[in-house]
């Protein structure tokens, strides 16, 4: 399967998921005006992955800012991804990174831990 | 009308950091995030002010970006819509106000009640709900907006409808940050 790489904008995040090795990373601001268009082709890669994931998958997000409008998004790749767990001998874990200092990012980061149902660790990025 | 000095000094004076009035387009939103970000930046304002102060206009903005209408008041631009900015008393202010239709108003003035009467757990444990239980819609909005820039603010919204005539008001938004 192929990688999905999306240049980021001043607008929308870097996106590069990688099919081989399973790691998925969402880097930088996600604050579109219409976060349907951007997030509609990632959603339909995700779909695709999740049918013959890799053994381990790590999605590891470091976002600066992102709009309640991309919020929905970013759960909907969660929830997709959540269906990994139910294969067996596959395992899925999110990374939530923020930026030391960034409380708020922190605190985002607890409201999708509390919304998910799968292993999702807060970490700090020095 | 050479009234430049003037118009300065009363912008100089009441610490207004952008003004603008017009139809908020999506080059305008990233116009006006830009002039944000840098004059904080000069005023060596700290990380995470600024991002609050980011997140807060994001919201706004894209609000007045996909709720104004046109075609409110005859021979009136009603997409147009104000955004002010300024720091008074320790607080960074941020002030909108578009066009809205009368029979709108309810809904929008009983989510604005709601938010100000709860606390800022209730406030996380709302925004949670919602998040994990709403519908994607097309526009992408979940209604989260208006609970988010409260969150972020940690402040009461400040808000007014202004009756213009039988079927639209103006709406007055305004949300503080403390320094």
């Amino acid at each position: 399967m192929e990688s999905l790489i999306i240049k980021k904008t001043k607008q929308t995040p870097e996106i590069n998921f990688n099919a081989q090795s399973g790691v998925l990373e969402i880097k930088g601001r996600s604050i579109p005006e219409n976060s349907f268009e951007f997030y509609t082709p990632v959603l339909s890669w995700i779909d695709q992955y999740i049918k013959k994931p890799n053994e381990n998958t790590i999605i590891k997000v470091y976002l600066e800012y992102f709009n309640t409008s991309s919020s929905k998004f970013i759960l909907e790749i969660f929830k997709k991804l959540q269906k990994i767990q139910n294969i067996d001998n596959k395992n899925i874990l999110i990374e939530w990174y923020y930026d030391k200092n960034d409380e708020e990012m922190m605190e985002t980061g607890k409201d999708y831990k509390d919304v998910t149902e799968l292993p999702f660790e807060i970490i700090i990025n020095e | 009308m050479l009234h430049a000095y003037d118009q300065f000094c009363k912008m100089k004076n009441k610490n207004i950091i952008l003004s603008f009035k017009g139809e908020i387009t999506s080059e305008i939103i990233s116009m006006v995030l830009d002039v944000a970000e840098n004059k904080l930046d000069a005023a060596n304002e700290k990380g995470i002010i600024k991002k609050k102060i980011f997140n807060i206009l994001v919201e706004c903005l894209q609000n007045l970006y996909h709720h104004t209408e046109k075609g409110l008041i005859k021979n009136e631009n009603t997409k147009s819509s104000l955004i002010l900015i300024w720091y008074e008393n320790e607080y960074y202010n941020i002030l909108t106000g578009n066009y809205i239709r009368n029979k709108n108003i309810p809904p929008i003035q009983k989510r604005l009640e709601t938010i100000n009467s709860l606390s800022k757990d209730e406030l996380r444990d709302w925004y949670r709900k919602i998040l994990n239980n709403s519908e994607i819609s097309a526009k992408g909005g979940a209604n989260l907006g208006m609970i988010d820039v409260a969150r972020k603010s940690g402040e009461k919204i400040e808000y007014n409808f202004k009756k213009i005539n039988s079927s639209v008001s103006f709406y007055e938004f305004k949300i503080k940050v403390k320094k």
